[in-house]
């Protein structure tokens, strides 16, 4: 095992961007390798040690077995955990936009809430975010046609809009509400939401939404039958329509708007 | 400076390949001169690389751009040096145009299709490209005032009107695509034949492209028609191809030179009835160029992977759309043309892509005379003009070929001839499709060669011709290709080992055509009604004015112009 401890030394008014901050990159590093890092704050370059202080293990490991822990408030550091593979990242703060974008495998684990972006495009592993999440959780870059191919996301708290845009695969949980637009272009991928949202599955031609809370249903959906799961009943959709799509809606009897 | 021991390759002087010294001075070749010496022992050097045919700057391109925020995360390159940044692959930014083309040796690169009415938006783009000189071909297969010209069989009026919109469009010459589809487009319809007739202006494609190739023979001007076929991307589209060709033959050429060039000939060479059946019909159409002389093409190479098409050939972008389930964008230019771009993907596994690939390849190996064969991808048609030392590689090795066919589907070798070819290009023929032959096509005289007064834009590649053999190492090649040593542009050394140490700007050729008064005279009384009816601009406001060619190279021509000399 490798721990890796790292605290921002001040609260950052201009962004980071800290893609190096992943079990990949830091596994067969020292820690004075570590230290001088680059990294970008704004249009500038910088070493990891002007900003953060990293303290921990000393020789180099596998990715599998680093954990990354980040203490401190990283709601300014974007990038955290960018195409990792294995792993674990542990952020006891909140976390800025883009982490775990492209991610591969591993996990990163978010105490506090994670800013947009989150898992865009990733492709496997697992995010766990305790607070509440930004716009584009697991989604496509702009211009992208897929967004997260797999792997797991859940959101303890509430999601903002567009949710899973472009989902092409793996499942995204948020226990809370989530904002307008969930699951747009869905392409195979599976989404729950705890709470309330607008308009899911815009553009849907595969891949499952369900709704537990409220929902404004597209005229783009059609509705098939009424299936009972766990114990409830569950109004199901086909659609969307629009774009001849098979994808399917559950939302629970009653609560569509 | 003086460049020494190079195997120097340049066909249009007939040297090929032997150990010379090459002079420069104020940015020409010259018999003598002194200063710094740059060690070319042994190493392959060609004329700096003329592309006659790429997409590089205007509304297209730009609207490539927006559509794919998706590709400009492909190609990023932080500012270094003397660089600004780079983004893209298939549609990169201004910079980066002039920095890959100027690291894989190419000097100057010519912009395909500019519709007058858009042409200063061009030359805002072309200002922005470093290092190549450059130029714009404008449109005028749908234009009205050209459609009517021909209707009332006025080729005075119709080459009054083609100098004017050159000086207008600060143009270099004059393209053709899908004459009369792009109208047609307009009401939700195309031409579906040479004879088809344009909706509501009682003309046909053939007499749209038989008046526009005698009006740029009567003006003399340095470069053909060049001309985007009807039907092109279609299956069985060879014989309007070969028709069309067939209806030029009797053209005298106001120069020595074709009197046609052929754009991205590969979409054009389909046979069969639908995709099903589709095939390669390569082998007619190299039968015709090898047994006819006004006639010279470019390749439009198609390469597997990402590409984005754009062309001014509206109603096909729709059937890409229709076909891809993609990105489309529609844009109809007023009373000039129409267009279309889509994003696409070209796919080993696809049998389709894979007869297009081997269309590209067989055209170049059965024309016999490689002056009349230009190699390019149609950038970012076929591919990226990035990609073109893969095209290069697979031209002069049978092995390569070989090799990748085995990847492809196993109906391929039914659907094509490519297998049974064993012809390999050498240096010299390399030489000629992308240095020498581009710039006497287009009328290019200090271009694509070496001897004293041409331009000192020269390549020398990290190859050994003497030793390496291109056949089986083609490896090497490919990566030789891809980097130069150096590039020397107007006698800078502007690239060297793939790092760029210098961005001068480059010229802008455009043609000033001189017609007698008195057809633009009578040309001027039609376009005062068309603006005033139509246009949505003014027509003092419609020409590009100079400040947005900063460094123009003005090439004249007209009817009273003697015929100039043969090019190099």
């Amino acid at each position: 095992m490798k721990t890796i401890t790292i605290t921002p030394l001040k609260a950052f008014e201009i962004s980071v961007e800290a893609e190096n901050i992943s079990p990949d990159k830091l596994a067969p590093l020292t820690l004075s390798q570590i230290r001088s890092l680059e990294i970008w704050q704004g249009n500038r370059k910088r070493k990891l040690s002007d900003l953060f202080r990293a303290e921990g293990d000393d020789d180099p490991a596998k990715a599998e077995d680093v954990t990354i822990t980040l203490r401190g408030d990283f709601s300014r550091v974007k990038r955290i955990g960018e195409g990792m593979t294995a792993g674990r990242v542990e952020v006891e703060g909140s976390v800025g936009m883009h982490a775990g974008n492209n991610m591969k495998g591993g996990l990163l684990s978010v105490r506090g809430d994670a800013e947009d972006w989150l898992g865009r495009e990733m492709r496997g592993g697992r995010i766990t975010v305790g607070g509440n999440a930004g716009n584009y959780v697991g989604a496509g870059y702009r211009g992208e046609k897929c967004g997260m191919r797999g792997g797991e996301i859940e959101v303890g708290g509430s999601a903002g809009n567009y949710l899973g845009e472009h989902l092409c695969g793996g499942s995204i949980h948020v226990h809370g509400d989530a904002g307008d637009f969930p699951g747009a272009a869905n392409q195979g991928g599976t989404i729950f939401i705890g709470g309330s949202t607008y308009l899911p599955g815009a553009e849907m031609t595969k891949g499952t939404i369900t709704v537990k809370g409220k929902a404004r249903i597209l005229p783009g959906y059609q509705k098939i039958e009424t299936v009972a799961m766990d114990g409830e009943d569950w109004q199901k959709y086909a659609g969307d329509l629009v774009e001849n799509g098979k994808g399917e809606l559950f939302v629970r009897v009653g609560s569509s708007l | 400076m003086i460049i020494k021991g190079g195997i120097v390759y340049d066909p249009a002087n007939d040297v090929f390949g032997e150990e010379m010294d090459l002079c420069v001075n104020e940015g020409r070749i010259v018999e003598d001169a002194k200063g710094e010496e740059i060690d070319a022992r042994g190493l392959l050097v060609m004329p700096g690389g003329v592309d006659a045919h790429s997409h590089i700057a205007g509304t297209k391109v730009n609207t490539g751009r927006i559509m794919r925020p998706d590709d400009a995360r492909l190609g990023i390159e932080p500012r270094s040096g003397v660089c600004r940044p780079s983004t893209g692959y298939t549609v990169p930014n201004c910079y980066a145009m002039g920095y890959r083309y100027a690291r894989m040796g190419y000097t100057t690169v010519f912009e395909a299709a500019t519709p007058i009415i858009e042409a200063r938006h061009t030359h805002e783009e072309l200002e922005e490209i470093p290092i190549l000189d450059k130029g714009a071909l404008t449109l005028f297969g749908n234009n009205w005032e050209v459609m009517e010209c021909v209707r009332d069989k006025d080729i005075s009026k119709l080459a009054a009107y083609v100098a004017w919109g050159l000086r207008s469009a600060r143009g270099y010459g004059v393209k053709i695509v899908n004459p009369g589809g792009g109208e047609a487009w307009g009401f939700g319809s195309n031409v579906k034949s040479l004879n088809d007739p344009v909706p509501s202006f009682d003309v046909t494609p053939a007499e749209i492209i038989a008046g526009l190739a005698r009006a740029n023979e009567m003006l003399h001007l340095p470069h053909s028609i060049h001309l985007h076929f009807n039907n092109l991307g279609k299956p069985g589209n060879y014989t309007t191809a070969l028709e069309t060709l067939e209806l030029l033959k009797d053209i005298k050429p106001g120069r020595m030179r074709q009197v046609v060039h052929v754009a991205h000939m590969q979409f054009s060479a389909y046979g069969g009835t639908s995709w099903r059946d589709f095939e390669s019909k390569a082998p007619v159409i190299a039968d015709y160029f090898n047994s006819h002389n006004h006639a010279t093409m470019d390749l439009g190479q198609l390469l597997f992977g990402s590409a984005t098409t754009m062309t001014a050939d509206a109603p096909l972008e729709y059937g890409n759309a229709r076909l891809t389930h993609n990105k489309w964008s529609n844009h109809d230019i007023e009373l000039e043309e129409s267009s279309g771009v889509v994003p696409m993907v070209y796919f080993r596994k696809m049998l389709v892509n894979a007869v297009q690939w081997a269309i590209g390849l067989e055209l170049a190996l059965l024309t016999r005379d490689p002056w009349k064969v230009l190699m390019t991808t149609d950038h970012p048609n076929g591919s990226p003009f990035i990609n073109y030392p893969e095209v290069i590689a697979l031209l002069m090795s049978k092995p390569k070929r070989d090799a990748e066919m085995a990847t492809l589907h196993e109906q391929l070798p039914k659907r094509t001839s490519l297998g049974g070819i064993e012809r390999e290009l050498d240096w010299t023929q390399i030489a000629i499709m992308t240095r020498a032959a581009p710039a006497r096509i287009l009328g290019l005289e200090d271009k694509g060669h070496l001897g004293p007064g041409a331009d000192a834009d020269i390549s020398i590649y990290n190859l050994r011709p003497e030793e390496v053999d291109p056949s089986q190492d083609h490896v090497l090649v490919k990566k030789a290709l891809a980097a130069a040593k150096y590039t020397i542009k107007s006698g800078i050394v502007v690239s060297q080992e793939g790092q760029i140490l210098a961005t001068p700007e480059g010229k802008t050729f455009w043609v000033d055509a001189g017609v007698p008064q008195a057809d633009m005279d009578r040309l001027m009384v039609d376009l005062q009604e068309k603006f005033e009816k139509y246009y949505s601009v003014r027509l003092s406001n419609y020409a590009v004015q100079d400040a947005y060619v900063p460094n123009p190279k003005v090439i004249r021509a007209g009817i009273k112009v003697e015929p100039m000399k043969e090019v190099a």
